[in-house]
């Protein structure tokens, strides 16, 4: 077909373009963190630095409430409040950041792309870890100055008891912003919080609540949290039992599959 | 059918009593640009996000690529790119930073994604923004400008298929037309374009075919010069009425032959042949002389006509009057 032909004549139809090869896992979920971590950007470190000023409330906080607080119970509520903490991060800004996510298209936007869904979770999930995690140590240090614990800290305890907690908690919170409708969403995570702060022994011990509330709270991740960050921080003075562990895991496996059911399922 | 990108067989997708896509049926082929017209609720949406599988059709198949994208939506996700009709996440990211991050998801390595983002930037007339940060409550970039980049977010990496849902909304004059020209482009290389759009004249322009959805369901298809329905020699009289919205051909016959009346408004849009050009002007003139219409205009038939005629407001299919319905 000459040159000049070409004009007159119907166009060649071109033919189907391959589909492009996916990414791979580790180059799919680096940039989705990139993505994540762009869209909080300037606000990360404010975020870190109120979470980081919460923590140091809650232990000075906390302290107000026991007048003439003794070591023991010191130590018990310093060890206990990074649970507390990581909880109400998981429960509250988790839920209120996919609530976002959903009215403002950024679910709908990457659940449309060629994304291995559980790697769009865990990039998500890995963001609020980066965010929890230096409150942890901020808690640590104020309790330290404020009530002069001497912590025993057990490393591989401490990483995983606290990697664990926060993992769960962005699990379940992020299982209910996807399951529940918007509203309903904010009023169970509220109810959460409430229970976590005022009726799970995290920063009292177990004893004081009734006999059959301690059953309960065998079945919850609140209490198995507690007990195994409090073992990582406190080795010497505190012990987690591999059930803690097993409940506090089955709770997390339970959060991801709710959240991963959600992203993966059509509507 | 046979070697078509995207084919879409009796869809059938409900909300509650609402039907929302109603036995569809359409294909694009590759190197195809195809129009989804059609009014607001008239189904578009509900069809592209059964298309990247984020809603399940009630019945029917859709088949993107070699996949089947109702059993397996994972692998026809593979081979659709899809700018939504909201904007993209970018906030936090500048254009360049947010094309290059789509063009890694879909494969391409981190050098091709930098060059297809000054590429399109230069395609796009993007330069200007392509560093400046998105910011939160719609800050840093105007909407056009975001929506210039989830176009470009779209076509970082060549695709089979591309679904471009309201891409020149907010746009302005200038890079819609860029933006057009990058729609034909896509198509030149090899891609399936379906384009869903609710500006007629823009599509008339832009697409060989279009697929007109009103109420669910597919009401015409085929190329715009088919779809318009009438010969070349046609001609469109538009006639302005006044305020109260009374049309003249109510209560006295037009001395010419009206192939086709439609209401659009205040407007009236008579299809008359191109001979009865001057009966046409003479009668609309003495309308207007009456104070009977504000004023008229005569001019080509545009696919608008048959789009108004086939979406709801149309009044007369050729020569039977039927009454007006709003």
């Amino acid at each position: 077909m000459s040159e000049s032909t070409l004009a007159t004549q119907p166009r060649t139809r071109p033919t189907t373009l391959p589909a492009p090869s996916a990414a791979g896992a580790l180059t799919t979920y680096s940039t989705l963190l990139r993505w994540t971590l762009s869209q909080i950007g300037a606000m990360l470190p404010l975020i870190i630095v109120v979470q980081a000023l919460l923590a140091a409330g809650i232990i000075v906080g906390f302290g107000f409430l026991i007048p003439d607080i003794d070591p023991a119970t010191a130590l018990f509520l310093s060890t206990g409040a990074p649970t507390v903490l990581l909880l109400t991060l998981g429960f509250v800004m988790v839920p209120q950041g996919v609530a976002r996510a959903r009215t403002d298209g950024t679910f709908h936007y990457m659940r449309s792309m060629p994304v291995w869904r559980p790697l769009l979770l865990a990039a998500d999930l890995t963001v609020w870890v980066i965010v929890a995690l230096p409150s942890v140590a901020v808690a640590v240090l104020v309790a330290i100055w404020r009530y002069r614990i001497t912590l025993s800290l057990d490393w591989p305890v401490l990483v995983a008891g606290t990697v664990l907690v926060t993992v769960t908690a962005a699990a379940v919170g992020y299982a209910i912003a996807v399951t529940l409708p918007p509203l309903l969403a904010q009023l169970v995570t509220q109810v959460l919080v409430f229970f976590v702060l005022l009726f799970s022994p995290i920063t009292f011990p177990l004893e004081q609540l009734p006999q059959w509330f301690q059953a309960v709270h065998d079945w919850l991740p609140a209490r198995p949290g507690a007990d195994l960050v409090r073992a990582g921080l406190a080795s010497d003075t505190f012990a987690a039992s591999g059930r803690d562990l097993l409940v506090l895991a089955a709770w997390c496996v339970a959060g991801l599959t709710v959240s991963l059911r959600a992203l993966v399922r059509r509507g | 059918m046979g070697n078509a990108i995207l084919e879409v067989e009796h869809l059938r997708r409900r909300f509650g009593a609402v039907v929302a896509n109603d036995d569809v049926t359409l294909e694009v082929r590759p190197g195809d640009v195809v129009g989804l017209l059609g009014h607001n609720g008239a189904g578009k949406t509900t069809l592209v996000n059964q298309l990247v599988g984020l809603l399940k059709p009630d019945s029917g198949t859709i088949r993107v690529g070699d996949a089947d994208a109702v059993a397996d939506p994972a692998a026809a996700r593979r081979h659709v790119a899809l700018q939504p009709q909201a904007q993209a996440p970018i906030d936090g990211l500048t254009p360049r930073r947010a094309i290059e991050l789509a063009g890694r998801i879909r494969g391409l390595s981190a050098r091709d994604a930098r060059a297809a983002a000054t590429a399109l930037a230069d395609e796009l007339d993007l330069g200007p923004w392509l560093d400046r940060r998105a910011l939160p409550e719609g800050g840093g970039l105007s909407g056009g400008i975001r929506r210039l980049t989830s176009f470009a977010m779209a076509v970082a990496a060549p695709m089979p298929l591309l679904v471009l849902d309201e891409p020149t909304n907010d746009i302005d004059a200038a890079r819609r037309r860029l933006l057009w020209d990058a729609v034909r482009r896509r198509g030149e290389e090899g891609s399936g374009v379906l384009v869903v759009t609710h500006n007629v004249a823009e599509a008339e322009r832009v697409v060989d075919d279009l697929v007109i959805l009103h109420h669910g369901r597919v009401v015409a298809s085929g190329s715009p010069a088919r779809l318009r329905g009438t010969q070349d020699s046609d001609l469109r009289l538009d006639l302005q009425l006044q305020p109260d919205g009374q049309d003249p051909t109510d209560d006295m016959a037009a001395p010419v032959v009206i192939r086709r009346h439609v209401r659009a408004g205040r407007r009236a849009l008579l299809t008359v042949a191109t001979d009865q050009a001057s009966a046409a002007v003479t009668w609309a003139t003495s309308l207007r002389d009456q104070g009977r219409i504000d004023g008229f205009a005569l001019g080509p038939v545009t696919l608008e006509d048959t789009y108004l005629a086939l979406t709801g407001d149309a009044r007369t299919e050729s020569t039977e009057k039927e009454p007006a319905h709003v």
